[in-house]
């Protein structure tokens, strides 16, 4: 329980550090945009498969809930709630934090054990500044586009089994799920991806500097990051559902 | 037990203490550093020599004593003033801790690229200088993780003298070297302090390199340093450690 208190306290202190690092420099906007490129691209193809495949089956659970009741027809406004407002930015950020977040701190942990950190540290190189602040504004550039692209692969793999498998009206379909999704739902949407983002990249990257010696510290290191940044993201998703769509 | 205390000391650590947990690594250490000379600090493995060298550029913070540059305290100095002290250090690690991804070339001239205005073309030019330096002319190109061992090494010396800096700390020079690249490091070593003035603070466990590149010679061992002074009052001295160091190399 202490330990678990000075922990958080620690981890509290390290997004001080980023945070003033992020400030007191010019950020890298180079290497930000190669964090961004990086991140995206290596998500992309694995979030395009799970998003259509989760729209898919959406779709066909939505229809078995709604036939016996008679409102088959609300299946596009099923996916509006259910897919776009909850399961696209959760399903991305884990996606993310498990290929991303997993990256970041075992390659930081790496670094941390060889004294690569050290090293930047004598050579009056700020490691917050050059390891964690591009990997936070990546992270941030590029995860709001991925919800975005999720969302809408998502939508259109649930709209082809509604339509093509299960014979729904088409047209009904898309006016039922845009009616459902204000334009402002889409802007909550990037909110909960910043926020998935921020705890991500922060959590990860404090596990890969706090490592212990040793190849297993490495891996432990990249396991806390993942299911710590999955927990904390989960809850966050709740509170964040009941404070913007009540 | 003697420790000398150096005339013009640019490094000074007053009764410094460390522990990790259980582990009382420093046991109340104090000694000064001699400006413009090289210090070599022995011990067997260990005995906190890294440790100690860490806390002069403030990568670890005693918990208890003093740790003076000059006149900045580095131990309670702001974020600030402890970089503007690394400014004038170069650290070569233990393993070498370059960024693997990056050449060997981009290492040596990665604190040229955040500390100088210099354009690409003048940092590769001072990179392969300091390259040549260290006896390795044609490695600019090589990635990181192609070179071997002791060519790591050496890179990372390269990148710790490319600033110019006002005192270089080695951690294990020459651990993992053969014995001719060891004397090429040794001899590297004499000629920068010769023509740079740089004041080098080496760490080893040989005893040969001690003796070869020390003009100050220290001895750690269980937490305190139980001899300290210039090479030839080192050579005198009544420690068993010592002698039991010094019994090791048949030279003496
Ligand atoms: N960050 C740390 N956390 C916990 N213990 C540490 C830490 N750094 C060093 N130690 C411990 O402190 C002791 C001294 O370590 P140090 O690396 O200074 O030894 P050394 O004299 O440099 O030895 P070697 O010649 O093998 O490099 C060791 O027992 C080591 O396990
Ligand atoms: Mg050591």
């Amino acid at each position: 329980m202490v330990t678990a208190l000075a922990r958080i306290g620690d981890f509290g202190l390290f997004c001080v550090r980023v945070g003033r690092s992020t400030f007191r420099h010019r950020p890298p906007i180079a290497r930000s945009i190669e964090e961004a490129y990086h991140i995206g691209f290596r998500s992309l193809p694995i979030l395009l498969v799970i998003s259509a495949f989760v729209g898919t089956n959406l779709a066909l659970q939505g229809y078995n809930a709604f036939v016996p009741l008679g409102g088959q027809r609300l299946v596009g406004m099923f996916i509006a709630l259910a897919g776009v407002r909850e399961l696209a930015p959760i399903m991305v950020a884990s996606m993310v934090a498990a290929k991303a977040g997993t990256e970041m701190a075992s390659q930081i942990a790496v670094m941390r054990i060889q004294e690569q950190i050290d090293a930047l540290e004598v050579m009056a190189i700020d490691p917050h500044w050059y390891l964690v602040v591009p990997r936070f504004v990546g992270i941030c550039l590029v995860l709001p586009a991925l919800t975005m692209i999720s969302i809408f692969t998502l939508v259109l793999a649930s709209y082809l089994v509604s339509v093509y498998q299960l014979g729904l009206n088409g047209p009904e379909f898309i006016q039922l799920a845009s009616a459902t999704t204000r334009p402002v739902d889409l802007w909550y949407c990037v909110l909960k991806a910043f926020a998935f983002g921020i705890v991500i990249c922060l959590v990860s990257c404090y596990y890969g500097f706090t490592t212990r010696p040793g190849p297993s510290g490495v891996g432990r290191a990249t396991n806390a990051a993942v299911v710590v940044s999955a927990v904390v993201c989960s809850l966050l998703n709740y509170v964040m559902s009941e404070i913007l769509f009540g | 037990m003697t420790v000398r205390e150096p005339p013009d000391p640019i490094i000074r650590m007053v009764d410094l203490h460390k522990r990790f947990g259980e582990l009382v690594v420093l046991d109340g250490v104090t000694f000064g550093i001699p400006r413009g000379l090289t210090t070599v600090l022995l011990g067997p493995s260990g005995t906190g020599k890294s440790v100690l060298i860490k806390h002069i550029v403030g990568l670890l913070e005693p918990d208890s004593g003093e740790v003076w540059v000059d006149d900045v305290r580095v131990d309670t100095a702001s974020v600030r003033q402890q970089y503007a002290v690394r400014k004038r250090f170069g650290m070569m690690f233990q393993n070498g801790a370059l960024f693997d991804n990056l050449t060997a070339g981009e290492n040596v001239e990665f604190p040229l690229r955040y500390h100088t205005s210099h354009n690409a073309a003048k940092r590769r030019k001072i990179a392969e200088e300091k390259l040549a330096l260290v006896e390795l002319p044609e490695v600019y190109d090589r990635p990181t993780s192609a070179l071997s061992g002791g060519q790591r090494k050496r890179v990372s010396l390269a990148r710790a003298i490319v600033l110019e800096p006002d005192v270089v700390l080695f951690d294990e020079p020459n651990s993992g070297l053969d014995p001719l690249t060891s004397s090429t490091v040794d001899a590297l070593i004499s000629r920068m302090k010769d023509q740079l003035g740089i004041t080098f603070v080496v760490i080893t466990h040989d005893i040969v390199q001690a003796l070869a590149i020390g003009d100050w010679i220290g001895m750690l061992s269980g937490g305190e340093l139980v001899e300290y002074g210039p090479r030839e009052d080192f050579l005198k001295s009544e420690s068993d450690v010592v002698r039991g160091f010094l019994a090791r190399n048949h030279t003496v």
